[in-house]
């Protein structure tokens, strides 16, 4: 029988255990914890795109729908049909809850419609007529509770027609957009194929009328599309060119341009958010993606092909641009649809309207969703789930060619001024940056933490050692953020101020110290074996001081003969080399000061534990000191060592605060010492806070910490292994 | 010459470079802290004002801040050196610039006149020049030359004192209408909302009508004391005149303290130094961070390393103790010690940004959900605050912990524990009897190396709760005392933030110097604790294994 006392302790034995062995289990579980979870929020960057039917239906009566939309909620839609009538379908009660009325004249068709983010809209009609109306579904909130109300606001209808406003000259095509300042433009096709202009100037509140068709002799425009921020036409013909208006001056309109674009018909033209990238439709089903950049070696900006697309296997009917990013449908017209990304040049995904023609297709205003109308006269809401089209294998790791830019290239450019700024994410710039500065550290910190730790380990005497391994640990608990500080703003005007001295020092003082220090051969080796350490440290100190003093002394005659008195002036004039006050020299020496004590440390234990009885044997064979370091100790310890210098390159990888504090954090890719770079792991200090949460930015910023912890996982467990393999190699010694 | 040739040839060189190596690591280490030392110490010496006077006829009077060899090309492209001073100018508000460059050449005269004043003042830095006059305390005819400049500071300090009743006061009236202002709030939400029927209302508002009947005679004569105090106190005036002649005019309370450097001893000296070391350790913060003491940041850096010790060493202990003494020596403890030794070499940025993405978005977000509903969309745990970067910073430092308490565990004889399974005891009991005792030196090393770690630490903190400027301490009088979801300042940080961030940096920087000489001594001590602590270690159980 168990007394109670033995129970308890039992028990209490039992319940520690599980504690204890809880505790083992969330070390390996926090760092698996770690590593999940930053791949939780990176997978999403590259699900595919993906659609589901919403919600379809059948309209009751036959309607041949010209326009069509639904509002943010995707609650409420509006249908513009032929005849004037507008129909506002609730999609969550699926019926039709209001009814409005365009005012067209007795059997007046309406032809063609346009529709701007902004609400307005702009149709054309058989009869010559363009009608200027604005339309919005706004939230109205009461209490918690929310309906979409559409507001229909008739702004201008017009006779089309400049030279003969009697004609009833209908509307073939018609584009129309409105700029920042309220400058409104319409330029369409009549039915004698005639290219006409309409501009209304609200600063003089008057409209200019113009046509175009002058310019173009033999000309059949077939497409057209308007850009309001660059204040130009293009237009499209039936032989697959393409020509550029300049609108800028609003009393003359001017060709400008015409290059050929494709080799069909162009039936579709349309510019994408932000007005820079132009989608180009032919009849045989290619699609193109334009935009004005300049040639290399040329300062004109012309429209070059950038991109081209999956080829559609019927005319291209239509082209609808997304109103939040670079997607943007495009329409066959055997119903086929097409969800392509600009600055990729991907499609995302395809899809079938049942064998049956689009009439009108529509993007939701957040983008979650596409609004169809066939002409079987079935209404679908599709659900698009594209959250991060922007992002790729091929956008993170490849030359991408963005708008503006003369070719593809390595950018990172998370966040612009406005809202259609299109997101560049190269993390190539990021991991150029990181392995720069930590290219700079490393030279500069391992010959000397080497240095060091062999002296210490093999050289030095036994009480000066004791005092050297307390001020290196000192060295390594000194807080980034200090060191960072001084080099940002301390060393780096020190740098540029001295540069000459900075530059004498790196390069004619090794050598100097060389030279000088062969002079304490000239005691003769008996005697020099027999005189203490100390005078040994003293004279490299002695020369040490003497290099820095010739050298400064020597810096500013030798700038003024060499270099005309200023090598930063002369760097520029003569390489064409500019000069960055916080540059990689200055994160080198601030980072290499980092991480000389992590490798000295290690490199330090590795050269003290090789036995004693191996350098013993070496001597007493008649080695000298230096040929045991070399040929014994230093091979004996290489596996140490090894594992050093990989400890102290994981710290440079990812150490944050020197690279923010004494960088410019600009992300470009040069090599040049006297530049800034931007390093991942600033970069994310630098972004992460403005980021929205679960955005692309977001996302890819989980990316560059996951890439950093598999880089300092891998270093880490490779400078293990190799550590332990060499250590056995030479364990049989 | 053979001889030299030998010294190469044997290597013996290659010993006098190594060495080389080592003193210049060593000369780094005193460069940095040793500039830190001189930058950080010197701030609070109040060095002597001086008068510089220039060719040109202008006229300064400042401290000097600092000298260089400018490189000035002239107009046949000849690059001439000329020696720069710095001078701290002040008077920000009359000149629009702190500090001034001189040539050196162009001084013609520079003397420490006795007389200069160094004032400090609550808003718009320092200011430097010359008293005038001043509205006496004591009758006018009483003030001689002698008394002058005492006198001046009894103005000062009734000036102070009217300023801190002022304040009192001001307290007073706010804590007299904070019920009323919060009856008024309540009735306004309740009409916006419409949570409230109109009848409730109205009684609402009878009530407030009461509580404004009820206090308003209190107001009103708190309000003429409070004008009256503020009226005494804008007539106590001093008049300025600065270095090129201007005479200013302003009221005594807008500064802090002023006094004649040039006429201190070195005792003064050094007893107006200690008040200052003693106001930048115990004041908050003037003038966004560059003035002033840092007292928020020592707080919020302490209480932080607190939390984080407080989540971290039970974690470590529990995990060394299952290595050493529960695990089966294997496959899981060799995933353990790699997992330990990576997680010790993961960048401290990606701990950051799990603690945001981890602890701040889903954890506080989820508890904004259940228990904060009614405030959201203004987050309470969903932002960054003082427990998530705690948490943050004990996974960031979990290595460290577990790293150094093996080491204890270790140093504890086989034999005492083998002693005591063999007296009978549970292997709990020896656990808690012999090994935690005997490691504690280990754990408290690791304790202090956690610390010192977790408050040199800036990165993930910067995205995880810490600010700049912090309105309120994580720890205060109001339930529940201890405010985890705050956000706080941190030393580190305040570092980085002034620095880099501020408007005026130059200004700014003997701040920054200092805060990061007050960082290191803080991180260098604990440091040098944890080593003197490990030493002791081993010492201990030399003498006691048998």
């Amino acid at each position: 029988m168990k007394s109670d006392f033995k129970k308890k302790i039992e028990r209490s034995n039992k319940i520690s255990k599980a504690v204890i062995s809880f505790g083992g289990y969330g070390v390996i579980f926090s760092i698996i914890g770690i590593f999940l979870f930053l791949l939780y929020e990176t997978i999403p960057l590259f699900y595919g795109a993906e659609i589901d039917t919403a919600l379809s239906f059948k309209l009751s009566k036959k309607k041949h729908v010209v326009l069509s939309g639904v509002d943010q909620y995707k609650e409420l839609s509006y249908l513009i049909s032929n005849n004037g009538e507008i129909d506002f379908f609730n999609l969550k009660e699926k019926r039709i809850t209001k009814k409005d009325t365009l005012p067209l004249a007795a059997n007046e068709i309406i032809t063609t419609g346009v529709r701007n983010s902004n609400g307005d809209i702009s149709l054309g009609t058989d009869k010559g007529r363009i009608l200027f109306f604005n339309l919005n579904l706004k939230p109205v909130f009461t209490g918690s509770q929310r309906r979409i109300v559409p507001q229909l606001e008739l702004k201008k209808s017009f006779r089309s027609d400049v030279e003969n406003p009697a004609d009833n000259n209908g509307i073939k095509i018609l584009a129309f957009s409105e700029n920042d300042d309220g400058v409104l433009y319409w330029a369409w096709v009549n039915a004698e194929d005639k290219l006409l202009l309409k501009i209304y100037d609200p600063d003089e509140e008057e409209y200019f009328d113009f046509s175009l068709s002058d310019n173009l002799e033999n000309v059949n425009v077939t497409a057209l599309a308007l850009n309001p921020d660059q204040e130009s036409l293009i237009a499209g013909d039936d032989k697959g060119e393409l020509y550029l208006f300049d609108l800028s001056d609003h009393s003359e309109p001017d060709l400008l341009d015409n290059w050929k674009a494709a080799d069909f018909k162009i039936t579709s033209l349309s510019f994408l958010i932000g007005n820079n990238t132009l989608i180009v439709g032919d009849k045989n089903g290619n699609v193109t993606s334009w935009f004005e950049a300049r040639e290399k070696g040329s300062d004109e900006l012309k429209y070059r092909e950038v991109h081209t697309f999956k080829k559609m296997d019927s005319e291209i009917v239509n082209v609808v641009p997304s109103p939040r990013n670079r997607l943007f449908l495009v329409i066959g017209k055997n119903g086929k649809v097409e969800l392509n990304y600009s600055t990729t040049g991907n499609t995302e995904l395809e899809f079938s309207e049942n064998k049956s023609r689009v009439l009108s297709a529509s993007f939701a205003p957040k983008a979650d969703g596409i609004f169809v109308v066939n002409s079987k006269n079935e209404v679908s809401l599709f659900k698009l789930d594209d959250e991060h089209p922007d992002v790729s294998w091929k956008t993170l790791f490849g030359k991408v060619w963005y708008e503006g830019y003369p070719g593809p290239a390595f950018v990172w450019q998370s966040t612009g001024g406005t809202d259609s700024f299109e997101s560049k994410f190269s993390l190539i710039p990021l991991i150029f940056g990181t392995l720069k500065g930590t290219f700079y550290a490393m030279i500069f910190a391992i010959p000397i933490a080497l240095f060091g730790a062999i002296y210490v380990s093999q050289f030095a005497p036994k009480r000066f050692a004791k005092i050297i391994k307390p001020t290196v640990e000192i060295m390594a608990a000194l807080p980034s953020v200090v060191i960072g500080f001084l080099a940002g703003l301390y060393f780096s005007p020190l740098f540029e101020h001295h540069l000459m001295l900075i530059f004498l020092l790196s390069v004619l003082a090794p050598a100097l110290f060389l030279i000088l220090i062969s002079f304490w051969g000239m005691i003769p080796e008996r005697k020099r074996r027999t005189l203490p350490a100390y005078y040994e440290l003293g004279f490299v100190l002695f020369v040490m001081a003497a290099v820095y003093y010739f050298s400064s002394i020597v810096s500013l005659p030798l700038e003024k003969i060499f270099f005309n008195g200023d090598l930063k002036q002369w760097l520029y004039s003569s390489l064409n080399v500019s000069y960055d006050q916080r540059n990689s020299l200055v994160v080198g020496f601030a980072l290499g000061f980092a991480v000389i004590p992590i490798i000295f440390t290690i490199t330090e234990d590795a050269l003290s534990n090789v036995p004693a009885s191996l350098s013993s044997a070496s001597l007493a064979l008649g080695a000298s000191k230096w040929q045991t370091v070399k040929r014994v100790i230093l091979p004996a310890a290489a596996g140490g060592i090894f594992a050093g210098v990989m400890l102290g390159l994981g710290r440079a990888i990812g150490e944050t605060m020197i690279v923010l504090m004494a960088t410019g954090n600009t992300p470009i890719m040069d090599l040049s010492p006297f530049d800034g770079f931007r390093a991942m792991s600033a970069n994310i200090a630098v972004e992460i806070p403005e980021a929205p949460v679960d955005g692309s930015l977001y996302r890819v910023l989980f990316l560059t910490a996951l890439l950093l912890l598999v880089f300092t996982f891998i270093i880490n467990s490779f400078a293990t292994y190799i550590g332990d393999k060499l250590r056995k190699k030479y364990a049989r010694y | 010459m053979k001889r030299i040739l030998s010294f190469w040839k044997r290597g013996d060189s290659f010993i006098l470079i190594t060495a080389g190596g080592l003193l210049f690591s060593i000369f780094m280490v005193v460069l940095i802290v040793g500039i830190i030392m001189v930058k950080g110490l010197g701030f609070f010496w109040p060095s002597d004002i001086e008068l510089f006077q220039l060719k040109n006829g202008e006229r300064f009077l400042g401290q000097v801040w600092d000298t260089e060899q400018a490189r000035l090309t002239d107009k046949n492209g000849k690059v001439r050196i000329v020696n720069q001073t710095n001078i701290k100018i002040g008077n920000r508000d009359i000149y629009g610039r702190d500090f001034v460059w001189i040539n050196n050449d162009d001084i013609v005269k520079k003397s420490t006149p006795k007389n200069g004043v160094e004032f400090e003042r609550w808003e718009y830095g320092n200011m430097y020049g010359f008293i005038k006059s001043f509205t006496p305390v004591s009758s006018k005819d009483r003030i001689n030359k002698d008394n002058f400049f005492s006198e001046a500071q009894k103005s000062l300090k009734k000036a102070l004192a009217l300023k801190s009743q002022i304040e009192e006061k001001q307290n007073a009236i706010n804590k007299l209408l904070t019920p009323l202002s919060k009856l008024q709030t309540e009735i306004s939400l309740s009409e916006i909302n419409k949570t409230r029927s109109k009848a409730e209302i109205e009684n609402l508002r009878k009530q407030e009508e009461g509580i404004k009947n009820s206090i308003s005679a209190k107001l009103e004569l708190l309000q003429s004391e409070l004008l009256k105090l503020k009226e005494e106190n804008a007539g106590i005036k001093m008049t300025i005149v600065t270095a090129d002649g201007k005479s200013v005019t302003l009221p005594l309370y807008k500064f802090v303290r002023f006094f004649r450097p040039n006429q201190m001893s070195v005792m003064e000296k050094a007893g107006f130094y200690l008040t200052k070391v003693w106001e930048f350790l115990t004041e908050d913060p003037r003038e966004s961070n560059t003035e002033g003491g840092v007292f928020p940041a020592i707080f919020g850096t302490v209480l932080m390393v607190i939390l984080m010790s407080i989540a971290v060493v039970p974690f470590g202990v529990l995990a060394a103790l299952y290595l050493n003494e529960y695990a089966k020596q294997g496959f899981i403890v060799r995933m353990i010690r790699l997992a330990i030794a990576n997680l010790a070499g993961v960048p401290s940025i990606v701990f950051g940004i799990f603690g945001l993405g981890f602890f701040v978005y889903i954890l506080g977000g989820t508890i904004d959900r259940l228990f904060f509903s009614s405030t959201l969309p203004e987050p309470t745990f969903g932002t960054g605050g003082i427990l998530w970067a705690s948490l943050t910073l004990a996974l960031l430092t979990l290595p460290v912990v577990v790293v150094a308490t093996e080491e204890g565990i270790l140093a504890v004889p086989k034999a005492n524990k083998e002693g005591s399974l063999a007296l009978g005891s549970t292997k709990w009991q020896m656990i808690r009897k012999i090994v935690l005792p005997n490691a504690m030196p280990g754990i408290l090393t690791g304790v202090i190396l956690a610390i010192s770690r977790g408050a040199g630490e800036v990165a993930p903190l910067m995205i995880t709760g810490v600010v700049k400027l912090a309105p309120s301490l994580p720890l205060d009088g109001t339930f529940p005392f201890i405010h985890l979801e705050r956000k706080f300042m941190h030393l580190g940080f305040h570092i980085y933030d002034v620095g880099f961030q501020s408007p005026n940096v130059e200004a700014a920087l003997p701040m920054v110097y200092t805060t990061a000489l007050l960082l290191i001594v803080i991180v260098v001590a604990l440091n040098l604790l944890a080593i003197y602590m490990r030493n002791n270690l081993k010492k201990k159980y030399k003498t006691s294994t048998f």
